[in-house]
């Protein structure tokens, strides 16, 4: 596991004690999480050296979700490949392919080869260039929490009982386990200086109380800013705020009687109160200049995307458009194709899952669209998860699409219906029409491809053809096992 | 000064369809312009919301091709449009045309009065025969919006106990399914051996249902858009 040459990067790990901080550094070294551990309990021994080093690498270093989170970008675009990636063309004469791919526009040309290649004459500080080189290497990090936790687990057997469920317990035995030694190290007449270490202990706890809310006020606000447990957080602060001023009182005061603390306590309120009110209203202006900063920043990104995305998408595609404006042909496709892109990322439904059934009819019919230049409109109604015979009604469909935009030779209108009875497609074509009985035995298209496979998966293709149109309606029952599927 | 034009347009026999089109693009309002055949005749033009309210008030038309997103006004778009002419509803109708495909667009605009909704890419015959059609007081359905309606108000047929508004009937569900699948009211009307102007009853009262159904579906457009 050290014969790794990247080397994975510093996060505290999901699989921790405390905070994650050793099991982060051993998969960060190579080293087994157990010598490190051992080390950094070694090192908090020789003055406290370790602990200071455990506390800075928890302030400084992200979790691994942070981490991921913070380096997910946004995949490439899916226009570039769409629009670049052209069928056979009729390309006139002069417009000699090769040659006009690359020197007019290799990025667009180039671009699902080679995202980010230094030939690419477009700005290479554009963010359409550069998310996608950011984005591979972001991902990288994706394996090494897993390769970190396997480390953590499989590494050391020793630990592995001290995962997250008893941390906490076992932190707390400790800390009675050394309050039981320095006890007993009191009756058997050593001198321990009780006065200072109650309230370094004291001090010491409501820190790490209080740290313990910052790492999981952050990983809460990661997660859904409103739902995070407010008031427990607060109880929490609350609660390592007193303990680390009662501490700081009562070792300042040199664990003195309780009017002297209470006059060091009233006096430092007071002052603590004095300051307050001269620092609160720079506080409140600097905290809300941050957060316009903040909102500011989030806008400017977002116009960034959106200016990537258009850089990406429309823009080339115009640039295509104009050079071959010649071609009313290519320029339907081309403005077609794009249409269809910018509407996908404009009108999408975020919270619809991919891999629906709609999703693949969809996707199949801007296949067809593409390489057969008709255009294709898809309209659906309801939607369901895809299984194994969707698969082959998504196959008889584009077949029947291949069909009326070859045979039609117009738009093709495709009805997807998706009710508890099973699920409808339907395929109409303007076309001249034909006379399904006399298709020859030979023709795999419709024979094969729709009726044959629709039957082969429980369901049933009807072809109706005059002269006005062809429609190709294919159904599919749903049945029980389908229902289980698609409900789990 | 209504009646003088009403009269206008019918004189020789030939009645002409008086339009306005309002759309944000110059270049759109000419092509279309150019697309669209004899049997109308295009009387105004505007690109923004209070040009438009202006230039449908000044000229009376008969229809009013209605891009849905428009510029001016207070942001509302078509909708807007037609709030501001509300007062002449009753003798001007409203053909909405729109790129877009969210269904909130296209719905908002036709719960605010539009009779039909059409995608802009359609040929000018097509974009003709629909106006014809919204003239005639009927409603113009494309697929996409018959696609929308069948979402809306579900695939089953109507329950005897539903709201009569919030369901669609067997007929008009079999009618709307078939629009969406492609069919011309014409091929509807051969497919289910009923006449067109059935078809059209059905499409009209399938229409109303979409303005005035309580919907859950519905409102929640409504409601996201301040509508109601």
């Amino acid at each position: 596991m050290t014969t790794a040459i990247s080397r994975p990067p510093l996060v505290r790990s999901s699989d921790r004690v405390i905070a994650g901080v050793c099991a982060g550094l051993a998969a960060h070294l190579g080293w087994p999480v157990r010598m490190v551990r051992i080390g950094m309990v070694v090192a908090a021994l020789a003055g406290g050296a370790g602990l200071a080093f455990y506390a800075w690498l928890w302030i400084m270093v992200p979790t691994a979700d942070e981490n991921a989170k913070r380096n997910a970008r946004r995949p490439a675009s899916p226009i570039a490949p769409a629009v670049s990636a052209p069928g056979p063309l009729p390309v006139p004469a002069d417009f000699v392919a090769a040659p006009f791919a690359a020197a007019t526009f290799p990025a667009g040309v180039t671009y699902p080869q080679a995202p980010g290649s230094p030939g690419t004459p477009t700005a290479p500080g554009t963010p359409g260039q550069g998310s996608p080189a950011q984005g591979s290497s972001a991902w990288q990090p994706g394996p090494a929490p897993a390769s970190g936790s396997a480390l953590g687990t499989a590494g050391s057997p020793w630990f592995r009982f001290r995962r997250m469920p008893y941390g906490k317990e076992i932190l707390l035995g400790a800390g009675l386990l050394l309050a039981g030694g320095i006890l007993t190290a009191r009756m058997l007449g050593v001198d321990v200086p009780l006065g200072t270490l109650i309230p370094a202990a004291a001090i010491l706890g409501g820190a790490a109380i209080a740290w313990m809310q910052l790492d999981e006020t952050r990983r809460a606000g990661l997660l859904d800013k409103t739902k995070a447990d407010q008031a427990g957080g607060w109880a929490r602060l609350g609660a390592g705020l007193a303990l680390v001023v009662a501490g700081v009182l009562v070792m300042v005061s040199g664990s003195g009687s309780w009017e002297q603390t209470w006059l060091a306590l009233l006096a430092s309120v007071a002052v603590l109160g004095g300051v307050a009110l001269v620092l609160l209203p720079w506080g409140l202006k600097f905290w809300r200049d941050l957060e316009a900063e903040r909102a500011g920043r989030v806008r400017a990104t977002e116009r960034a995307e959106i200016a990537a995305h258009l850089h990406d998408s429309v823009l080339q595609t115009l640039a295509l458009i104009q050079r071959r404006a010649g071609n009313e042909h290519d320029v339907v496709r081309l403005a077609r194709a794009q249409e269809r892109e910018l509407r996908g990322w404009l009108y999408r439904d975020p919270g619809k899952e991919a891999g629906q059934l709609s999703e693949r009819i969809k996707a199949a019919a801007a296949e067809v669209e593409d390489s057969l230049g008709n255009a294709v409109d898809v309209v659906s109604v309801g939607d369901t998860a895809m299984t194994e015979r969707h698969e082959a009604l998504v196959q008889a469909s584009r077949e029947a699409m291949v069909n009326a935009s070859r045979h039609g030779g117009g738009t093709v209108s495709v009805y997807l219906e998706v009710a508890d009875g099973g699920v409808e497609i339907f395929v109409k074509d303007r076309g001249p029409g034909f006379d399904p009985q006399s298709v020859p035995a030979d023709r795999m298209g419709v024979r094969e491809s729709i009726i044959g496979r629709m039957k082969r998966h429980g369901g049933t293709a009807v072809i109706s053809s005059s002269a006005d149109g062809t429609e190709v309606r294919l159904g599919l029952p749903s049945d029980a096992a389908d229902n289980g599927e698609g409900k789990s | 000064m209504n009646n003088i034009d009403t009269a206008g347009a019918h004189a020789g026999g030939v009645s002409v369809i008086r339009v306005v089109i309002v759309d944000d693009h110059a270049i759109f309002r000419s092509g279309l312009k150019a697309d669209l055949d004899a049997r109308v005749t295009v009387v105004g033009e505007a690109g923004t919301v209070e040009q438009a309210i202006a230039v449908i008030a000044q000229t009376r038309p008969e229809v009013v091709l209605l891009d849905v997103h428009l510029p001016g006004g207070l942001g509302g778009g078509g909708r807007e449009v037609i709030a501001g002419s509300a007062a002449l509803l009753s003798s001007i109708r409203f053909l909405a045309l729109s790129v877009s495909d969210a269904a909130e667009d296209v719905v908002s605009v036709i719960r605010a009065g539009a009779r039909g909704y059409v995608t802009k890419s359609i040929s000018g015959t097509e974009i003709t025969d629909a106006v014809l059609r919204v003239a005639g007081g009927d409603a113009v359905f494309s697929p996409r919006l018959a696609g929308f309606v069948l979402d809306a108000f579900g695939t089953a047929p109507a329950d005897i106990a539903d709201d009569e508004l919030d369901r669609l009937s067997a007929r008009e569900l079999e009618v709307m399914r078939l629009i969406a699948r492609g069919y011309s009211y014409k091929e509807v009307a051969k497919e289910l051996f009923i006449s067109i102007k059935t078809v059209e009853t059905h499409v009209s009262a399938v229409l109303r249902k979409l303005q005035l159904s309580s919907r859950h579906e519905l409102t929640k457009w409504a409601a996201e858009r301040r509508l109601l």
